[in-house]
């Protein structure tokens, strides 16, 4: 695998603020990598600076082997999808899509050769002299992307290209986009703050937080082995269940939910007296008659999708149980709590780091 | 009060108003058309019994009108032509940036537009004679009022500059155009109702300016209509039905393209165009 985009040193101030921290981040050619975080993370900035659309303050990007830190955005052989499409309005789709082609000064005939080709890739040849206005959301999703692959860019970069679709559709888009990504062999860099679609679209994940990359690797090796807190409790959904608890003698570590003090067995080696925090997924927590799990927790409430059903329970701070099926449990009832040691995740208590 | 009784009464107020501020172009037209006696006669007359339409090709001879009209039309495309080229790009430039210097900028702008020409025109006056500019008085009539009239220009225009989404310049520099050529083939169209509409109301305040051309024009055959209408005007004047041929046939044009146009200057103005 070779090195399509290489991040080394990045840093970015607006005056006085840090929006991206020293960011190293190389990309291997044809893959297709997330970067994902709350908003104000710097995952848009981190964007926006591969393209050329802000300039970084510190640091070199390169693309395909070449510096283009200091080279403009039309220099840079990028094409991008923004999240509100940017789609010329006073030009038809099929003059959308050839604008690049006509800035590099393609001849006319085959631009509407280029136009009609992709235009059929995409299912938008019925709609190549219609306006964007006169375009759904999800034809505009359409031309967005048709724009950028219509020029065989050196990567295609995303800014949450699929935030204004309703949910069906960003589901269908999803997959659609990965095949394309595929179809294409294609380097893509796919902004979100929905970590979703960074699981399930991408091959490399990076989890960013102002401005620092917390974490990056394989989607489900982020999910298997967070290396922080922030990530664990980002990545997956619902967000990860974290109790506070005290290294005791013996491998084990005092829980506290409230009322009394629960001993746990972790896995980790930690200093006794020290303060770590126990993630467990909501979704690796099976409900057992009392007694009969690791601990037993009062129901707080429940609610049901019909194919799964949510578990509050009520001890400080609550623990949230996911469990696939219909559960005939109601408020008040008490319920054992069962999981394996392999769903227990040691975090630092004051580092918040994985241990 | 229903919505109906309400809704008549209002429209009744705002055709009563519309009618007490359009008496005087009423009364232009009819006093022009008037005979000699009809126009001194009271009560006055509020139709005239035998029009005179033959006053207006008389006084436009008379006149020499067509000079005039035609110094009215130099001027004002000469002041519209220098105000939309350095205003469209001096706005661009507002709209876009966002720093103390641009707010600073902005605020001189404003400025400008709060001190009145009458006040202006002394010292440009004496600038004008120093560097010479006096010797092409037209052309100083332009500068005075490009220099009057530009930052009406430069607020309206960065208006609709601002309802232009910077992400399809991004769009554009992205898809491998330089800011030059993004600002030519995506920002330019969508911005060009507002300027065009902007032009159109700076083209008909130059068409009607005095006071820049009054002072800084001596001969006659360079006067637009405005200053040669005033010299119609006389402690001992009469001939208010000619004085009044001459201001219909110079506002006549004006009037006429803001009908035609009204719709589209008032959606120029008010809404944002690319939808």
């Amino acid at each position: 695998m070779t090195t399509q985009i290489e991040f080394s040193g990045v840093n970015k101030h607006y005056g006085a603020y840090h929006a991206l921290k020293d960011i190293n981040l190389s990309i291997d050619k044809g893959s297709f990598v997330a970067l994902v975080g709350p908003s104000g993370c710097g995952k848009s900035t981190l964007l926006r600076s591969l393209a050329g659309l802000e300039k970084i303050t510190g640091g070199d990007i390169s693309i395909a082997g070449e510096v283009v830190t200091m080279l403009p955005p039309r220099k840079r052989d990028v094409a991008m999808v923004f999240q509100s499409y940017a789609l010329y309005p006073h030009m038809t789709v099929e003059e959308n899509l050839t604008y690049s082609l006509r800035v590099h000064g393609v001849s006319k005939a085959e631009r509407k050769k280029a136009a009609a080709e992709v235009a059929a890739t995409t299912g938008l040849s019925e709609l190549l002299h219609r306006y964007p206005r006169e375009l759904s959301g999800g034809q505009r999703q359409r031309v967005a992307m048709s724009r950028a692959i219509i020029r065989n860019p050196k990567a295609f970069l995303f800014d949450e290209p699929l935030s204004n679709l309703d949910a069906a559709l960003r589901v269908h888009m999803r997959k659609e986009i990965r095949a394309l990504h595929d179809r294409l062999g294609a380097t893509s860099v796919y902004v979100t703050h929905d970590q979703i679609e960074a699981m399930t679209m991408a091959d490399h994940v990076v989890v960013l937080r102002a401005g620092i990359i917390e974490q990056q690797g394989r989607p489900l090796d982020l999910y298997d082995k967070p290396a922080n807190k922030f990530v664990a409790g980002f990545i997956g959904s619902p967000a990860m269940n974290f109790l506070p608890a005290t290294v005791a003698d013996g491998g084990a570590a005092m829980i506290d939910l409230g009322n009394r003090p629960i001993r746990l067995t972790i896995p980790v080696a930690a200093p006794i007296g020290a303060n770590v925090l126990i993630g467990i997924r909501p979704e690796h927590i099976t409900l057992t008659a009392p007694g009969e799990g690791r601990f037993d927790a009062p129901v707080a409430f429940t609610e049901s999708t019909g194919s799964t059903t949510f578990v509050s329970t009520a001890t400080t701070p609550e623990l949230m149980v996911v469990e696939t099926g219909r559960r005939m449990v109601t408020n008040g009832d008490l319920v054992g709590l069962a999981f394996a040691d392999a769903a227990i995740h040691v975090f630092d208590g004051t580092t918040e780091k994985r241990l | 009060m229903s919505e109906t009784y309400r809704n008549r009464l209002l429209l009744v107020i705002a055709l009563l108003l519309a009618a007490i501020y359009l008496f005087p172009l009423y009364w232009m037209y009819i006093t022009a058309l008037k005979t000699g006696s009809e126009m001194f006669a009271t009560p006055p007359s509020f139709w005239p019994d035998d029009p005179q339409w033959s006053i207006f090709p008389f006084v436009f001879q008379l006149k020499g009108m067509g000079r005039f009209l035609w110094n009215s039309v130099v001027i004002a495309s000469g002041s519209v032509a220098l105000i939309a080229v350095l205003g469209t790009g001096a706005a661009y430039v507002l709209a876009r940036y966002r720093n103390v210097w641009v707010d600073v900028g902005l605020f001189l702008v404003l400025m400008l537009q709060v001190l009145p020409a009458s006040l202006m025109i002394t010292p440009i006056f004496v600038l004008f004679t120093l560097t010479g500019i006096l010797d092409y008085p037209r052309t100083a009539v332009i500068l005075a009022i490009a220099a009057k009239s530009m930052p009406f220009f430069i607020v309206l225009v960065r208006a609709t500059f601002m309802s232009v989404p910077m992400e399809l310049e991004e769009a554009a520099l992205v898809d491998g155009n330089s800011r030059v050529g993004a600002f030519w083939s995506i920002v330019l169209p969508l911005a060009r109702n507002g300027i065009l509409v902007s032009a159109i109301l700076i083209f008909m305040q130059a068409f009607g300016e005095f006071v820049y051309s009054k002072s800084l024009i001596q001969e006659i055959e360079l006067q637009p209509s405005s200053v040669g209408l005033n010299a119609f005007m006389g402690p001992n004047t009469n001939e208010w039905n000619r004085i009044m041929a001459f201001a219909s046939i110079y506002v006549t044009p004006i009037l006429a393209t803001f009908v035609l146009l009204q719709r589209r200057i008032v959606s120029g103005l008010t809404s944002g165009a690319l939808k």
